[in-house]
């Protein structure tokens, strides 16, 4: 089971996902800081703040020391300080945006800092905020370049479907455990939570599912293996047919809705005992 | 366990002559050509202020650095876009 699910999901709840849960979007998971209590809500994230404890510079510097044990034990801190994340295929999207509100399209912060690309209308946005933290986004313009586009919940699908039919993963972002508030639309590399948790293992967690290829119906176009973002999908020149390495899979579904011939299914992590608790 | 590419091997020293490279964001020419997306452009939060957008044009509102050093192949193409030659690559 996934730490978030372990925390937050409950069992008789959509199958215990967390995200799926209602009380998760609720109203009350946003609250005002109280002194000392750190970041909570909309107002953490990468607009407030400044995070302590190690940072991929630390990483790297362990790296090149050749140190595994000082590398792991950064790691572990840095995975337990995560505000959390988790990539989510888009059947489970559109029942995300069923349930949280408002929704708005705003400027993909990664995007910013790695390209220093500027998302300023709404024909450029790349990147949804959700729940009522989106509600006083006007205290920082700066993050919210070009301002927010709010949407409904049709709008908001739709909007989703173009993203992914144009390759970009679902990453469910989380400000202050269980606070819901972002889903970026998110690209290797130029995304720092795909980034980190493809280089490092850090950060977003796998989803919970698995792609799986139905070899009769596969006719080898390759298109799924040019959306895989992982590298976990190929082309198997021998058969002619997609093949997915399931332990490098993240569950992130480009390849199934790419499939013109609905080749590629999603399953349950959970049925695979040797994968179900490879969540990084 | 995921490890970065070549663990144990020393990875190119990237430095930045802050005094040279004060407006990166407006700039961004080594954002864009970098292949290996090295480098990453930061506000700097202690000027950060409410209800207010920072100018990107204005001197010291954005900072350089060079967060991903490890994915660095020192093929140079920042050195030779850089129109202020703030940028300097050391091969350990």
């Amino acid at each position: 089971m996934c730490v978030l699910c372990k925390e937050y999901g409950d069992p008789n709840v959509a199958g215990g996902i967390w995200y799926l849960n209602p009380k998760n979007h609720a109203r009350n998971m946003y609250k005002l800081r109280l002194p000392g209590e750190g970041f909570k809500g909309a107002e953490a994230g990468l607009e407030t703040g400044v995070r302590t404890g190690p940072t991929i510079a630390d990483l790297l510097a362990a790296a090149e020391e050749g140190d595994y044990a000082k590398y792991t034990k950064f790691k572990q801190e840095m995975q337990a300080r995560g505000q959390g994340s988790q990539i989510v295929p888009l059947n489970d999207a559109d029942r995300i945006l069923e349930l949280c509100s408002p929704i708005g399209l705003i400027g993909c912060i990664c995007r910013r800092d790695w390209r220093a690309i500027d998302e300023r209308n709404e024909h450029e946005y790349t990147c949804m905020g959700m729940g009522v933290g989106m509600l006083k986004w006007e205290r920082w313009p700066e993050r919210y370049k070009g301002g927010v586009k709010f949407v409904n919940i049709d709008e908001a699908k739709e909007w989703n479907h173009e993203m992914d039919r144009r390759g970009f993963v679902h990453i469910l972002m989380l400000f202050g455990a269980p606070f819901i508030g972002g889903f970026c639309q998110c690209d290797y590399p130029d995304c720092g939570a795909l980034r980190n948790a493809v280089d490092f293992g850090v950060g977003t967690l796998k989803s919970h599912y698995i792609a799986t290829v139905d070899y009769d119906t596969c006719n080898g176009c390759g298109i799924c293996a040019q959306r895989c973002q992982f590298g976990a999908l190929k082309f198997e020149v021998t058969s002619e047919k997609a093949n997915i390495d399931m332990f490098k899979c993240y569950g992130c579904g480009l390849c199934e809705s790419g499939c013109p011939r609905k080749a590629i299914t999603l399953v349950r992590r959970e049925t695979m005992p040797a994968v179900a608790e490879v969540w990084t | 366990m995921t490890l970065p590419t070549g663990f144990g091997r020393k990875f190119p020293k990237i430095t930045i002559d802050y005094q040279k490279c004060t407006v990166p964001f407006a700039c961004k020419q080594c954002l864009q050509i970098c292949p290996m997306l090295v480098f990453s452009v930061t506000r700097v939060m202690a000027k950060e202020q409410r209800l207010k957008e920072m100018d990107p044009r204005v001197d010291g509102n954005y900072v350089l650095h060079a967060v991903r050093r490890d994915k660095c192949t020192v093929c140079n193409k920042c050195l030779e876009v850089c129109p202020v030659d703030a940028l300097k690559i050391e091969v350990p």
